[in-house]
């Protein structure tokens, strides 16, 4: 594998004692580096014990390891996470990850734990370092261009898969919306509500201007969803005061996708990007729960006289009592 | 005259050249099993493994009852042979590989490897203070399963003049040979695996014999350092020779 790789970067053959060991350094987003040392477990424990006259796991040997290992970023020396992790085959896998100073041009990279010859792959370019010397400057790497359009297509997915298939609370709550009436004026006007209410407490929850637990926001979630669904059994169309609670759920599910868009977390980078791709697929999951129950029985029954006690009053009736379970649920978890 | 050297203890300097020794995974197989033979570089018997790469090897042999045969292996694989079990000597000769170093460094490293005539002739040649380039070679060998030694015509040459495994106490002549002559005031050092800081030095005679008073269980690491001027560089071979003297 490492021949083929010195072949590869046409380097004089004859040269070097090639070992086993690869460093291979990436920029995962902008302003943040990992680097992975890739060797053989035994003869790295052999030299840490040696130094540090006790044998341990990988893991004990920290402090020694990283006194002969050495990553500057513009000359400023970091100290990187260090995991460590061995694997069924007798390797090692180190990774040295962290962030570095803000705009910083070039890194150089130390491992004096070989004494052979080892390849640093460093986005294109592959430099070739002998255990324990010290790299020349070499150029930080600027994550790809295209890495915007990733960032939005990966959180657009992401805020689409909240909705369908794994949020099935909002999915419900959606539907409630949808069951009141046949109108699309009804709809429109619910769905525009909803929309900008939890896109506002998104936004501000993400920013961090606001800040209510979990165990607050998720049991209003299901009462939100179990009052629409009742409020359908005894209302058929579209009264002023529907919408303006409509907008009032709507913030509490905004603080509810702000909490498991905290635990995806957010590219620092692309922090803005990564909000919007998600609030636009979490519209994008609601108007696919909409169009899929629109096509499922709105468009051919809705004008009939059993639609509502049919579709309208059982399905309301369902989601109100997995609404006021789930309530229960919450409340007591 | 034949100098001898007690046990010194000597500092490793984190500059001075990495030894390269050859390590069978058993010194002591069954007659006919398969012996991984494993290549190392490294210091105090702390390596690192270095995989077969056809385009280093220039020898890579193993000399038994049956007679020469090239140590056959798996291309990019560590351990870089096998061999059949049995008393043998194992030699690999590597291809040189071409270094750079700071003029201060390699002198350093010089003296460190006790070639004190490269640094005075560097001064001759009045390049003391120039970057150095060098080219070196393994000349590693290794005996297994008990084997005496046996010259394999590497250019520089460490031969245990008799079998380090059947001393019985008795120091261990060691006879160093460049391309086939006695080399004269070369330093051979000797150490163990398990107390690798305490080095066993004496300098060859003008026979290129040297004796080393060697007391110890567990593997053996001897080794010398022969550097010889190549137009404005300069060539040096490593000459090492492993064995274990148990516990049987």
């Amino acid at each position: 594998m490492l021949l083929r790789l010195l072949l590869a970067t046409g380097m004089s053959v004859a040269a070097h004692e090639i070992g086993t060991t690869r460093a291979t350094v990436q920029f995962p987003e902008v302003g943040t580096y990992a680097l992975e040392i890739e060797t053989d477990a035994a003869p790295l424990l052999e030299k840490l014990a040696a130094r540090t006259g006790r044998t341990g796991e990988l893991a004990s040997y920290d402090a020694a390891f990283r006194g002969k290992v050495a990553l500057t970023f513009d000359g400023v020396e970091m100290r990187p996470g260090i995991a460590y992790e061995l694997s069924a085959d007798g390797g090692a896998k180190v990774r040295l990850t962290g962030a570095h100073p803000a705009g910083a041009k070039t890194f150089t990279f130390q491992f004096g734990w070989i004494f052979t010859t080892y390849p640093l792959q460093a986005g294109g370019q592959t430099v070739w370092l002998e255990g324990g010397q010290v790299s020349a400057p070499l150029a930080v790497g600027v994550p790809p261009p295209a890495s915007r359009w990733r960032v939005a297509w990966r959180y657009l997915a992401l805020g689409f898969t909240h909705i369908v298939p794994y949020g099935l609370d909002h999915v419900l709550f959606v539907l409630g919306i949808y069951l009141l009436s046949n109108k699309a004026r009804s709809v429109l006007l619910q769905v525009t509500a909803f929309t900008v209410a939890h896109s506002i407490t998104l936004g501000l929850s993400m920013y961090g201007v606001l800040r209510v637990p979990a165990s607050v926001v998720e049991p209003l979630i299901a009462v939100s969803i179990a009052y629409v669904a009742i409020e359908n059994l005894f209302l058929s169309e579209l009264k002023p005061w529907r919408v303006g609670l409509v907008f009032g759920f709507g913030l509490l599910h905004g603080m509810g996708f702000a909490g498991v868009l905290t635990e995806l977390g957010l590219p620092r980078g692309e922090f803005v990007t990564a909000l919007l791709a998600f609030n636009l697929g979490v519209e994008s999951g609601q108007l696919a729960v909409i169009g899929a129950a629109f096509l499922l029985v709105g468009w051919h029954y809705a004008d009939r006289t059993w639609y509502r006690s049919r579709v309208v009053i059982p399905a309301s009736l369902l989601i109100a009592c997995t609404a006021i379970y789930w309530t229960v649920e919450r409340v007591a978890g | 005259m034949i100098r001898m050297a007690g046990v010194l203890a000597v500092v490793p300097l984190a500059l001075a050249g990495h030894d390269m020794w050859i390590e069978p995974a058993t010194f002591r197989p069954v007659t006919g099993q398969a012996v991984a033979v494993k290549l190392r570089v490294g210091q105090e018997l702390l390596g690192d493994p270095i995989p077969r790469d056809a385009r280093m090897i220039r020898e890579f042999v193993v000399v038994d009852a049956a007679g020469r045969q090239t140590v056959t292996g798996r291309e990019g694989r560590d351990p870089a042979g096998y061999v059949l079990g049995g008393a043998s000597v194992i030699g690999y000769w590597s291809h040189p590989t071409a270094v750079e170093m700071e003029a201060d460094k390699f002198t350093a490293y010089l003296k460190e490897e006790g070639l004190e005539a490269v640094v005075a002739a560097r001064e001759r040649r009045q390049e003391s203070g120039k970057k150095a380039r060098e080219r070196f070679s393994r000349c590693a060998k290794s005996l297994v399963a008990g084997a005496g030694d046996r010259v394999l015509g590497f250019p520089l040459e460490l031969l245990a003049e008799r079998n380090p495994h059947k001393l019985g106490g008795a120091a261990l002549p060691m006879r160093l040979t460049y391309e086939n002559r006695p080399l004269a005031g070369a330093l051979v050092v000797a150490f163990n695996r398990q107390r690798p800081a305490e080095k066993v030095t004496a300098r060859t005679d003008k026979n290129g014999r040297a004796v080393l008073s060697i007391k110890g269980d567990g593997m053996w690491l001897v080794k010398a350092v022969h550097m010889v001027p190549a137009g404005e560089e300069w060539a040096s071979f490593w000459a090492s020779l492993t064995f274990d003297l148990g516990p049987k």
